[in-house]
This record gives structure tokens, sequence and C-alpha cells, in this order.
């Protein structure tokens, strides 16, 4: 069992790995990239509290909720790609065994803390529960960290190579396979990257505390499906051949079995990982399994005293959130990507999976993780920043990569007419009001159709040495802007760009008035 | 010698003299070759099969064993239709008859305005370029190299992308547009596809740099597309209605007469043009602009 545990694992890894990498430009196909998250469990609970539904939409998380019912936290044994990744890790740095590691046994309950504050947030309408999701978190690394990193690494590897004369044209062959195959994009730059690494290399680095630390203590979809699995239907029978070498409680992933009776199981913890029974010494083989529902109730590590701490806390949390701060003076830098909906309701549905971002780094890569702006909730929500890149005038990808709607899928002759800001010049710096000099850099880019939103005046300037010239300058036409940002990405002053795009003018949509923008 | 003798002998010796000017005339006929090659109301593909039969023939500029680069414009994120990249059809048969004339290898690329994967796809030249047996590349940022420009007025070196500099024949295949700043881009403006560098800072100063860099780019020949032009919003477009259907190429051995003789595309002047009227104006056009050897041809 536990050969073939291993081989979902691989699997399920490497097929959300494979999700991963097919959202990026073209995106044509049969295989949506945003069903990754489908396979969220908490994804059904807190669309539940946040839309009072149960959408079949998030069928393959029902499908987990159920069996997770008869079988246990398979999810996170046989597929969260978080926990398979933590397991190669622990492979790694090797994770201190369970005895050293029961100090932290009273740390269970924190998931469950967790799990109740973040309910109870969402409750009051404030969604936190996408930062600690595993699958968000598994694909905001791979987008943040790990891709860029890998780009880094291949891209800068293979140029370095070409350069050694007869490595040249073999190198070369190389990279444009990889780039025609694997990585078409350019090398991304996101502004929060060492705070989702410190976030994500935190997780891994806790298994040098014990195995699975996170699953063990933080998760809360590890929480949520570990109280769903009351009645799982199969039993672990230790026959009476058992030397009680106790290498089934040493070696279990999430210490499972209690010290004194290797006979049971927290059916809580335990994630069906079969080590138990593998690491049986083969001559005895005592543990054995079979299809019986046995009747007994594992208690979750939560008392009283707990739900007491989750109150204080999430309440603690709700307030600290309300009152945190609310910096007006930066709030036009929040630029959404197109087709996102009302502000409040964007952060709230919003998981910070960074779906989005990574589609958008292989077509205009303006959209990043944004930092703390104007609220605290705002963090890693992401932003257009144009002096990094722009948004393509022909994609609408971002939204149909949503996973939860936050960024709606527009059409993309409604979404090339929907503003997501608006252009300013800034006259003491643009070279033709500094400098009375041609260069309309920003018009030639500018691609709203049938006109330009960026015109131009043919004036004559005094030069310096008393003498005229006609030159163009350029203006922005508030009807027609879209906020694309080409115009700022493409300014060439090589410091504070002469046009910018804020927030201003934006236009958020719902389903409703999509579908009649649409119509 | 016998007076028949002598007379049989002169007639042999005209009519010799007479073979070897007829040899003559086609040896060393490239003087009567036309300088600029105008063809109009054709396909692309009889467009420049034409041109190039009134030109002299593709032998005339591709040799056995050459390394040619075709410079196209695929510049932006738009379908051929929209005039803003050159026309497909015409590429590909480019690449077809350079490979049949013997080149080596014929390289395609362009440093694009718009994400280059989007450009390269949905100019549908990389397509068409590949499949007629070009070796289509994405730009290598590491593969510019600093060109001295020892008579440049404001620009004395630029990064130039090293396959251009490095090819045996340079083929620019421009698409004739309107362009704000420079009033049209034509094969002179196509050339900055080849730049590396921060682009945008070409475009103050832009008539002088634009002319100190192209002048050290001489290519081998230019063929503007104009089977489709754009006569507003550009470079870009994206508006049908700007979209003119000319049907016309021209080609000639000097960039500047070809970008000089397609002003009349646009019903435009020399002066009006600023790069044009300073490529002129320091002499980079090989041929006498006012007594210009211009053969115009219209299929049917």
């Amino acid at each position: 069992m536990a050969k073939t545990r291993r081989v979902f694992q691989i699997l399920f890894l490497l097929f959300f790995v494979v999700l991963f990498i097919n959202a990026r430009y073209p995106y044509s196909g049969s295989l949506p990239s945003d069903i990754f998250l489908r396979f969220s469990p908490l994804i059904p609970l807190f669309d539940f509290i946040q839309n009072l539904r149960i959408s079949l939409l998030f069928w393959p998380a029902l499908i987990i909720l159920v069996l997770t019912v008869f079988l246990g936290r398979i999810f996170c044994g046989w597929i969260c790609p978080l926990g398979t990744t933590l397991d190669i890790t622990s492979c790694f740095i090797k994770s201190p065994p369970n005895k050293k590691a029961l100090r932290f046994q009273k740390l269970r309950s924190l998931k469950f803390i967790v799990l109740f504050a973040l309910m109870a947030l969402a409750i009051f309408s404030i969604h936190l529960w996408g930062f600690l999701d595993p699958l968000s978190i598994f694909n905001r690394v791979l987008t943040v960290v790990f891709y860029p990193f890998a780009t880094l690494a291949v891209e800068t590897g293979m140029l370095a190579t070409s350069e050694i004369s007869f490595l040249e044209e073999p190198t070369y062959w190389l990279y444009d396979q990889f780039k025609a195959i694997i990585m078409p994009e350019n090398q991304a730059f996101l502004h929060q990257v060492f705070w989702v690494a410190l976030f994500v290399g935190g997780i891994l680095a806790m298994e040098k505390l014990s195995r699975r630390f996170w699953c063990r203590n933080i998760c809360p979809a590890g929480a949520f499906l570990g109280l769903l699995s009351q009645f799982r239907f199969y039993e672990r029978i230790v026959g009476d051949a058992c030397p009680v070498c106790n290498k089934c409680q040493t070696e279990c992933k999430m210490n499972a079995i209690p010290e004194g009776d290797l006979k049971k199981t927290s059916k809580i913890e335990c994630i069906e990982s079969f080590n138990c029974g593998i690491n049986c010494p083969p001559k005895i083989s005592a543990i054995t399994y079979r299809w019986r529902w046995k009747p007994y109730r594992s208690k979750p590590d939560y008392s009283r005293r707990h739900f007491v701490q989750t109150a204080f806390g999430s309440v603690a949390a709700l307030g600290l959130i309300s009152i945190g701060l609310k910096n007006r003076s930066q709030k036009h830098q929040t630029i959404r990507p197109p087709g996102a909906v009302e502000e409040d309701l964007f952060l709230d549905r919003c998981i910070r999976c960074m779906e989005c971002v990574r589609m958008c780094q292989s077509n205009g890569a303006c959209l990043q993780p944004g930092g703390i702006h104007s609220s605290l909730l705002e963090l890693w929500a992401p932003v257009a920043v144009m002096r990094t890149g722009y948004c393509e005038f022909n994609c609408s990808l971002c939204g149909e990569v949503c996973p939860t709607d936050a960024i709606l899928p527009l059409p993309l002759e409604v979404k090339q007419l929907t503003p997501m800001g608006l252009a300013y010049f800034d006259k003491d710096i643009c070279i033709p009001y500094a400098q009375n000099t041609d260069c309309l850099v920003c018009e030639e880019h500018c691609p709203t159709t049938p006109e330009k939103a960026i015109q131009f005046q043919i004036k004559e300037a005094v030069l310096k040495d008393g003498s005229t010239s006609l030159v163009k300058y350029p203006y922005v036409t508030k009807e027609l802007c879209i906020g694309c940002g080409i115009c700022e990405n493409k300014c060439p002053l090589p410091g504070a760009p002469g046009v910018y795009v804020t927030r201003e003018n934006e236009k958020r949509l719902d389903p409703v008035s999509l579908r009649e923008e649409s119509a | 010698m016998k007076r028949r003798e002598f007379l049989r002998t002169t007639a042999l010796g005209i009519a010799g003299t007479s073979l070897v000017t007829v040899f003559n005339s086609h040896v060393f006929a490239q003087d009567s070759f036309p300088d600029v090659v105008w063809v109009e109301n054709g396909q692309p593909k009889n467009l420049l099969q034409t041109a190039f039969k009134e030109i002299g023939g593709i032998h005339r500029f591709i040799s056995k064993g050459d390394i040619v680069v075709v410079k196209p414009n695929m510049s932006w994120d738009k379908s051929p239709e929209y005039a803003a990249t050159t026309n497909p059809e015409l590429l590909s048969e480019l690449v077809k008859m350079c490979l049949n004339a013997g080149a080596k290898e014929v390289k395609v690329f362009d440093r694009t305005c718009n994400n280059p994967q989007r450009c390269y796809k949905n100019t549908q030249l990389e397509e068409v370029a590949s499949a007629a047996g070009a070796n289509v590349t994405q730009i290598r940022k590491n593969r510019f190299k600093d060109k001295a420009i020892p008579n440049g007025e404001m620009i004395k070196e630029w990064p130039i992308y090293e396959d251009y500099l490095e090819a045996d024949k340079v083929i620019n295949l421009p698409i004739a547009k309107h362009h704000s700043l420079s009033r049209v881009t034509l094969g002179m403006k196509n050339l900055m596809g080849v730049m590396g560098g921060q682009r945008g800072s070409i475009h103050s100063g832009f008539s002088k740099k634009i002319v100190d860099i192209g002048s050290e780019l001489m290519p081998t020949l230019t063929i503007i597309d104009a089977y489709r032009i754009l006569t507003r919003s550009g470079p870009q477009g994206g508006s049908l209605d700007d979209v003119k259907l000319t049907k016309t190429l021209i080609m000639s051995p000097c960039m500047v007469t070809a970008d000089c003789t397609a002003l009349n595309l646009f019903d435009l002047n020399l002066e009006q043009v600023g790069h044009l009227n300073e490529a002129v104006r320091r002499g980079l056009n090989k041929y006498d602009l006012n007594n210009l050897q211009i053969r115009k041809l219209s299929l049917s």
C-alpha cells in the first residue's frame, strides 16, 4: 500500500506541476489550469460560508470530502502536493524521530484553532483562508519563487555556456528546445519574492522540528479533513506476533499511533500513508489492514480552553485588521487586473494563488503579488505594476485562469474596453514638455482602437537659443484610455516615467453587468 | 588571299564581333538594371517574383552558400490583415526563393514591441517562415554586440543583433505604414528591430539618430511590402478602416531609394519625412533621386 501511495503522490505532484506549467500563453486546449484549486478541501467550506451554497463546480473537492469520511485523510497522504514536497524535504533535512518531536504534540490543537478562526473571520467577511490553503501555497511558491529561480539558473547557465566557442551550437540548440517547450517566458522579477520565499521556506524548515510539522499542527485543510474522518471504513489490525518494537509508532509521519497502545490510531491525525505496515519487520508482518468499520471515536485535540483561545484570537484579528492601516495616499497605486470585481469582494475572493501572476508572466508581465499599500488585507493580491510590465491588449487570460472569479473571465472585446486605470502625463519630466523635443514612444505603443487614447498636438516651441521648432506634445483622452500601462512601460526616461497609470477611472465589473456588457 | 576568302573572313569577323557585343550586353548588363522596381496589382507571390525578374534575378544578390538574414516587421501582436506587420505570403515566398538560389541558411527574427511569443505567433510569420525552411528564432538578449558608428552625429555606438552583423546578405522586408513621429515607417525604421538597448531613446532626435545607426546597417536588398498599407494610427493600427489595399511591392538594392520611392504611396514628399531627408542630405542614397531609373509595371 505504501508503494501505491508513493506512486499516487508522485503522479498528483506531476499533475499539479503540469497544470502550473500549462498556465501560460497561448493557453489553448483542453486542460484548464484553474482546476487545481477545485481539489482544495477548504474551497467548498469557505464557498459555503461566503455564498451559502454547495457548488458542483468544486466536484473534485466534494469527491475528496466524501471519500475522506470513509477513507480518512487520503488527501493529505496521497494527493496534496505540499505534503509530497514536505516528504521530499524531510528526506534531505533529516527530521527528528517522533519521540523527540513529542514536545510539539500539544501544538496539534493549533490547526483547529487556525481553521475555526479562519471560519469565524470568514463569517465576518474577512477571507484569509487562501493564505494557508495548501494548494494555494504550492502554486504560489512555484510562481513566485521556484519558476523565476529555475529560469535564472537555466537562462544564465545556458547563455554563459554558449560563450564557450565549441559549445555554442549545442547549447543554443538545447536552449531553443528548452525555450520552446519548457520555459518560453522571460525572466520574472517579482516584488514579494523574498517574503513568499520566507513563508514557504518556514513551512519546509519546520520539517526539522518533526516530520510533517505543518500538516500535524497548522494546516487548516488537514484539520477540516481530520474532523470529517470519523467513519473510516478500514482498520489496522495488529496481530499477536507483534514484538512491540514500536517501529510503526516511531516511523509514523503524523505520530498518530499513541505510544502506549500500538493497536490504536488517531483517525483525526492519520493521513493513511501506510507507513506502519511497511515498517513492521518483514519476518513478523504483524500489521495487516482490512475493510471493516471499527466503531471508536478519536477525539480532536481541541478543548474548551482552545475554543476560548480561538474566540479571542479571531476577535483580536478581526479588530486589528479593521483598525489597521488605511492609507488613502497610496490607494491609486494598487491597479487591479482587468475584470477584477469590486475591491472588497476582490480581496475576499482572491486566495493569493498567483495563477494570474503566472499567466501574466508569459504575456505583458505586469501583474505582481502586491505589497501593503493602503490596507493590510492587500498583501499578495495581484497588482499591475506598469514599470515592470504592461497589460497586453490582446490578452484576457488572467481572468480565464482565476479559480475563484476574483478576476472575471472577460471576453477579449469586453476587456479591451474595460479600464484598469487612467494614464497621466508628468509634464515636469515628460521629454517633449520638459525638453521641447519630440519623443512619442507612448503614442506609438498606445493600442486602443479605433482611436489611440494618446494623441498629440503640434505646437511651436521656443528653444534655449531663441530659435523655434515644431514639437509634438502628447496628451491622454480619458474616454479612450484603458490604463493598460504600455505607455508607462515603454517610456524611455530612465527613472520615473513621464506618463503613469493610476487607479482612477477603473471599471470593476460584477457577473451581472458582465453578462450585459457581453450582450 | 583571294577576294572570296577575304570577304568570308571579314564577314565572320563582323559576325563574331557582333556576337561578342550581344554577349557583352548580357555580361555587363548591370548598368542597365533599374535602380528601383515598382510592381502593382498582383498577389504578394507574383509581385515578388516579377520584381526579382525585373531587377535582374535573385542571383544578383544571393550566392551559393550565403547565410541570409531576412528582416520582416513582426513587431506587433496583430494578425496580417491589420497591416501592422509584413505579409506572411511574401515572407514565405522570399524565404523559398533565397533557399532555391542556394542560400545555406535563412534567418528570420525581430525584436518586437509587444510580447515576442504573441507577435511571432499572431503575425503568422513564424509559422510560414519555418514552413518555408527559414530558421526563426527569438531574440536572445546576450547576442547584441556594440557596433561602432564612426560617422555618427549623435550616436557613436549602438548594440546590434549579432546575427544581423554576421550575415553574408541581408534582405530588409518592411511593411509600409503610417507613423506619427517619423510620418512613415519603411526600410530604415524597420531596422530598429535589430537594435538592442533602450530603443525609446532613439525617438528624441529621431531623424539624426536613426540615420546614424542605419548608415552602418545598410542591407543588400530592400523589399517594401505595400500589399496592404496602414494609412493612420500607425505603426500599430488595429482598425481595418485604416488599412488600404494597394497591392504593390517596391524593390531596390538601395534602402534609401526604396524608402523615398515608397513615399508616393502616402502622397508625401521627401521634405516632409525628416529621417529620409536626413539620409539623402548625408548622401546615403546609392542612386540619383532626381534621375531615378525606375521600372514601374502593373500585373493584370
